[in-house]
């Protein structure tokens, strides 16, 4: 059934082949759809990923001037040149509960908490976290059954950050997106080996019905022994158990899903060894990988952290030595918002080749691009203020013919940014009434 | 417990004491009658006045509604909600902007009333030492773990997600969190382990090491690759080979040859092993014909060991011999004319005969003769005991045999099925958790956890490991409680007990930010990999040094010795273990100059770089990659070493250089402009000063007399008026303020001991800890054997009251 491979003068032309990865190369079509259109009625699903970046933005060079389809990219926004008809930038969207509503200071901890749930996180330093149910793990848990993987959770930097993240709010709040129930932060994967082996596999395994079978009686087995448990818990100590036990069906799940769906195709591709040093590198083998999950269709949901909320990584590379937290606070110094707009560009320049990427993979009659929904954005508005109305959201891909893109739009002041997620779960076919503090789908997007 | 700001700022004592109390209410404890008349005087009119209108009946804002507190019970039961409350009137966020100001004296009675009923109410309240969250083990302490259950070292952690932080450390219940991503690697960790642990299927053959005749000693002077053999002819002569073995073990030395017998008494010979004779053999001449080997079963130590054969018999050479040198030196013999004795082809140890790894050997043993079955079910009772750090029961033992079951109805070998079951107790809960099942889990009252949950607290605590032997014993017989601080004291003298420095002292002092912090390569471009290695190697070897030798706690602010090595001796200007400075004149008498890589303690005659708060670790991760910031130097202090972190600024606040004029001129200068900004005075008049401090120390640490081209000014003044000028002063101010940097210490060390952030009614025991600390000099062990004593590390309380 599958075709042959795509020359690898094709893929290099498409890349352009300054920046193809030397493991990243010529690979054949991994799924049925990439090479046969609606008209042979074979239809390439949606997916959605969601790209975060923290500090805000220095918004006058982020927010187009002028509404509509025939708006200049601003300063930022420019890397997006080549996907602009692809791109929609979305203005005056609102996480409301990344406010303080009476919590005082944390704006950091809470943009990112608040950002995917649309739930005000609780303020604690660590007893009893608490958000909401982010909207990937929404989707992924109505799609769990479509794919081998659910969702696939990564980031820059590790989850676990030392020392208080922000004004007596747990570091968890700072460096996690994804929720899988208000009180289970899913932790990112960080190391491009240990994602590239969740996606594939690490190798092949000759052993695997006997190695399936030795799993499953490990897994009933504790399945048993926790039920003589948790009458004798309470309390918290019941929420960690539910944790492992939903663990537990996470992987059974996943046994049963390996065995019913097709293998998926391995890369024709070196196994990454590591986090790569570079930073710049390590951002767009994360970005590759990505690509991989979905052309692949081991998952169509993904999150990715571009850094953590808060973070001070200095970007000496494009020649800002200072750390971005601090240059965050820039009190309208020209020079540091000067900065700021670096830093800025430079992520959008990780989002425009992440797009690039997917726009040149071809799938059906059109590329991937077209059947995606990739959302990226701060849960800060201006880093100085800590605005969290008016966000820097954009959103890329045409979910499938369901999206007008290429525009500017501009939404009332206060719409919550959970309308769009709203909206992105219904061409998900996970559609839910409410999520977090929605209040009705968001208009203006088809 | 977090605020204790008073001494400081003076003016907002109590409320700030309850400010920073979380956050639990405690419904059972007396409403204190004192506060009656404070809080009809001074709390109902100043809601009535300041705060109903937004918060009450009507409006609702926030959530929060104030009217219903009519008296000092619904105070008392809310505590979270005036927790919040008093938090925000004193920052002055509430009233908001645009709303009429309290009167200052008012404010201050209102806080003033509300601290002091807590606090009466606390007073009274029943002893409550708190409830952990059961924890799963960190990364750190699954290795260490492992490695004391199973024998196996290496790092079966690497591939883990990091563990979430909170209270400032990895080991909180509350936020240790298990993903389906973790529980995968659990699973492959656990496969791995087993794996590497225990053999499943034929043994391996044991390894032999053979020396063929031309290397056998006494070595001979030109070795001829064609030599067979080389004889022994004289009575009591040897012929060796020495081993050097990796471990202890039964081995097969083997000595291979032949006899040459021109009479008819045969050759006799021995094996000597370290020079014993340990058997002796009997060789009928063969003419070489047919050698044979003459083996021996022996025990080895591991180290060098040699093996001899030596000559028991001799016989005057033939006088018809041609040429009997030839024999002597050990050339090839076929031609030579015969001469009674022995010709050595080679010598061989085999072995260890037992190739089972020492792990496979400690978990597989089972009595002799029992079947399969009954092996395995005493391998996993004994393996679940060690891993669940408590008895294991007989139902739990079945079902672990189910598995066993399951994998030889599988057909699976039964080693492999032993195998399957170590592996189920290594992804179970009780292995991954510390599950402190309770006997009493229904009563409120607080009572003691058993032994065997307290060995795990104090293993787990000072070891990050499951408890030894000796704790095991202790708590089977129920000895342990008895013996805690005996076995406090035994287990810090342990090596095991450095994990309080890499693991405790490192996130208390936030010294792994220093892993990821960069500093400008431009500005500073001897910062790299080694110099951040050995910043971080001084400050864990000073540490170590006031663990290891059981000092005060004090020195951690200020001392007269550290740790270096060249590349940072040269860094803080230091060239010699007396500390004295390159080219000037020496204050101190000349010490040895500090060389290489290594570490050498060296001894200070002044403190410019005593303690923790003047070495290079600290001075950088408190610094901006591309300045110093006094800003977060002088926080660091307060909240690590005083506890008494500022408020964080009101929001909307710009970091420097604010409002529309621009300032101008020094840093410091900035900031004291800055300062005029009475939102921020209050809190920069506590930070700022304890920050210019170190402003002779730049973004890396390095001494500098300029900033640029102006003069560092290192003085200061605190809000209690006290005056410094520089560290060393500095340090004399913090070294007076004993009661409070110890009770920062003991609150970030019981947080680490229990795994659960500190409590409003943790406060009794931190008192006593620290009441504690000066009748013992505030050495370290006092500090960790209260800990170890107090109520919150010893006693539980059972189900929540208000969950």
């Amino acid at each position: 059934m599958m075709h042959s491979p795509i020359s690898r003068r094709t893929v290099l032309h498409g890349l352009g082949a300054a920046v193809a990865l030397p493991w990243l190369e010529a690979m054949g079509p991994m799924t049925a759809w990439a090479t046969q259109s609606p008209a042979q009625g074979v239809r390439a699903p949606n997916r959605m990923a969601f790209l975060y970046v923290p500090n805000g933005k220095h918004m006058a060079e982020w927010t187009p001037t002028s509404e509509g389809a025939n708006y200049t990219l601003p300063n930022i926004l420019q890397p997006l040149n080549d996907v602009k008809e692809y791109v929609n930038v979305l203005t005056g969207l609102t996480a409301d509960k990344a406010r303080p509503n009476g919590d005082g200071a944390g704006d950091h901890a809470r943009a990112m908490g608040a950002f995917l749930t649309g739930a005000q996180p609780r303020k604690t330093d660590g007893s009893d976290i608490r958000a909401g149910v982010s909207v990937d793990q929404v989707a992924a848990s109505r799609l769990a059954d479509q794919t081998r993987l659910a969702s696939l959770e990564i980031g820059a930097d590790p989850s676990a950050m030392a020392g208080n993240c922000d004004s007596g709010y747990s570091c968890v709040y700072s460096s996690t997106i994804s929720w899988r129930s208000a009180t289970t932060p899913v932790p990112k994967l960080n190391d491009p080996r240990l994602i590239f082996d969740r996606l594939f596999g690490a190798g092949a395994d000759a052993d695997r019905a006997r190695h399936e079978a030795n799993r499953r009686s490990i897994l009933d087995f504790v399945r048993e022994d926790v039920a003589t448990l948790s009458p004798r818990l309470s309390g918290n100590d019941q929420r960690r158990l539910d944790e492992y036990l939903s663990s537990i069906r996470d992987i059974e799940q996943r046994i049963e899903r390996a065995r019913r769906l097709p293998e998926p195709r391995r890369p024709d591709m070196a196994r990454p060894t590591a986090i790569p040093a570079v930073h710049q590198e390590h951002l767009r083998l994360l970005c590759d990988l990505m690509v991989l999950a979905f052309q692949a269709d081991v998952t169509r949901v993904c999150t990715f952290v571009l850094a953590n909320e808060g973070s001070n990584r200095p970007y000496p590379f494009i020649s800002v030595p200072e750390g971005h937290h601090d240059l965050s606070h820039h009190a309208n110094d020209a020079r540091k918002l000067a900065k700021i707009s670096l830093i800025n560009r430079f992520h959008v320049s990780q989002y425009a080749y992440l797009l690039g990427r997917l726009k040149d993979t071809r799938e059906g009659d059109g590329n991937l691009l077209d059947h995606c929904m990739i959302a990226y954005g701060s849960g800060n508005s201006d880093g100085n203020r800590h605005n969290h109305d008016d966000l820097p959201i954009l959103l890329a891909g045409r979910g499938g013919a369901s999206i007008r893109s290429g525009r500017h739009v501009r939404y009332n002041r206060d719409t919550p940014l959970n309308n769009l997620w709203l909206s992105m779960l219904d061409r998900m076919g996970s559609s839910v009434d409410v999520l977090g503090d929605s209040t009705g789908r968001l208009a203006n997007l088809a | 417990m977090r605020s204790r700001a008073f001494l400081l700022l003076g003016i907002f004592v109590a409320v700030l004491v309850l400010g920073a109390f979380a956050l639990r209410p405690a419904a059972q404890a007396q409403v204190p009658a004192l506060g009656t008349a404070q809080f009809d005087k001074s709390i109902q009119p100043f809601l009535a006045k300041h705060c109903v209108e937004c918060h009450g009946p009507t409006k609702k804002k926030a959530d929060l509604v104030l009217h219903v507190y009519k008296d000092v019970a619904s105070l008392v039961k809310n505590r979270k909600v005036w927790n919040g409350v008093t938090q925000m009137v004193h920052a002055g966020e509430m009233p908001p902007q645009g709303r009429p100001r309290p009167d200052i004296k008012d404010t201050e009675a209102f806080l003033k009333a509300i601290a002091a009923i807590y606090e009466e109410h606390d007073r009274t309240a029943p002893p409550d030492p708190g409830r952990v969250t059961m924890r799963r083990l960190n990364k750190t302490e699954y290795n260490n773990t492992i490695r004391d259950l199973v024998g196996v070292d290496f790092d079966p952690s690497e591939d883990f997600p990091a563990d979430d932080v909170g209270y400032g450390f990895d080991n909180i219940g509350d936020v240790l969190t298990l993903s389906p991503v973790l529980m995968e690697r659990y699973l492959a960790a656990a496969e791995a382990i087993t794996t590497r642990a225990v053999l499943v299927g034929d043994l391996p053959k044991p390894n032999t090491r053979t020396t063929a005749a031309r290397f056998l000693e006494p070595a001979i002077k030109k070795i001829d690759e064609k030599m067979r053999s080389r004889g022994l002819f004289e009575k009591d002569k040897t012929i060796s080979s020495a081993y050097v073995l990796t471990q202890d073990g039964e081995f097969k030395a083997r000595v291979k040859g032949f006899a040459q017998q021109p009479t008819n008494e045969p050759v006799r010979f021995e094996i000597l092993v370290n020079g014993k004779p340990v058997k002796e053999f009997t060789v009928k001449g063969t003419d070489g014909k047919s050698s044979q080997s003459h083996e021996v079963k022996i025990e080895l130590k591991k180290g060098a060991n040699r093996v001899a054969a030596r000559l028991l018999n001799a016989k005057e050479p033939d006088t018809e011999a041609k040429d009997p040198k030839d024999a002597k030196d050990g050339k090839d013999v076929k031609e030579a004319p015969k001469r009674h004795g022995l010709m050595v082809e080679n010598i061989q140890l085999e072995g260890p005969l037992d190739t089972r790894p020492l792990s496979h050997r400690r978990i597989m043993a089972h009595k002799e003769g029992a079947t399969n079955r009954e092996a395995a079910q005493e391998i996993i009772a004994r393996f679940a005991t060690k891993a669940y750090r408590r008895p294991v029961t007989n139902g739990e033992v079945e079902r672990l045999m189910k598995v066993y079951d399951a994998a030889e109805s599988r057909k699976e070998r039964w080693d492999a099925g032993v195998q399957l079951m170590l592996q189920a107790v290594l992804v179970s809960p009780k292995f991954l958790f510390r599950i402190e099942l309770d006997h009493r889990p229904d009563s409120k009252d607080a009572h003691p956890i058993d032994d065997y949950q307290l060995a795990s607290r104090l293993s787990y605590f000072l070891w990050n490991t499951m408890p030894d032997d000796e704790l095991f014993a202790l708590a089977a017989k129920q000895q342990l409680h008895p013996n805690l601080e005996a076995q406090t004291r035994r287990m810090l003298k342990d090596s095991r007990a450095k994990s309080l420095v890499d693991n405790f002292a490192t996130q208390w002092l936030q010294l792994r930010l220093l892993a990821n912090h960069t500093p400008d390569k431009k500005l500073f471009p001897e910062f790299g990999e080694d110099l951040k290695r050995s910043m971080l190697k001084e400050t864990q070897l000073f540490l170590g040094a006031i663990l290891d030798e059981d000092r005060s706690i004090l020195e951690i602010i200020d001392s007269k010795f550290t740790f270096l090595n060249e590349r940072l001796a040269k860094h803080y200007g230091i060239a010699d273990t007396n500390g004295n400075g390159f080219n000037q004149k020496p204050a101190a008498k000349p010490g040895q100059p500090i060389r290489g890589k290594e570490f050498v303690k060296v001894n200070f005659a002044d403190s410019t770089r005593g303690g923790v708060l003047t070495q290079a670790s600290i001075l950088t991760i408190t610094s901006n990659p591309t300045r110093t910031a006094p800003v977060k130097r002088g926080r660091w202090v307060l909240e690590q070493i005083l506890g008494t972190p500022p408020p964080p600024p009101p929001p909307d606040v710009p970091e420097l250089d604010g409002g529309k004029e621009q300032l101008k001129g020094t840093l410091r200068e900035r900031m004291e402009q800055h300062r005029k900004n009475p939102s921020c005075a209050g809190c920069h008049a506590r930070m700022d000063p304890i920050g210019f401090a170190f402003e002779n120390f730049d973004a890396v640490g390095k001494y500098r007399s300029k900033d640029g081209d102006s003069p560092i000014d290192p003085t200061g003044e605190l809000p209690g008026g006290q005056k410094f000028q520089g560290p060393q002063e500095l340090k004399e101010i913090l070294l007076g303020k004993k009661e409070l940097f110890s009770r920062c210490l003991a609150e970030k060390m019981l947080t680490y001991a229990t795994g659960r952030g500190m409590e409003y009614y943790d406060k009794r025991a931190l008192d006593q800890i620290v009441a504690a600390l000066p009748k013992n000099d505030f050495r370290l062990s006092a500090l960790v054997v209260e800990i170890t004593k107090s109520d919150p590390f010893r006693l539980r309380r059972g189900k929540e009251s208000n969950p």
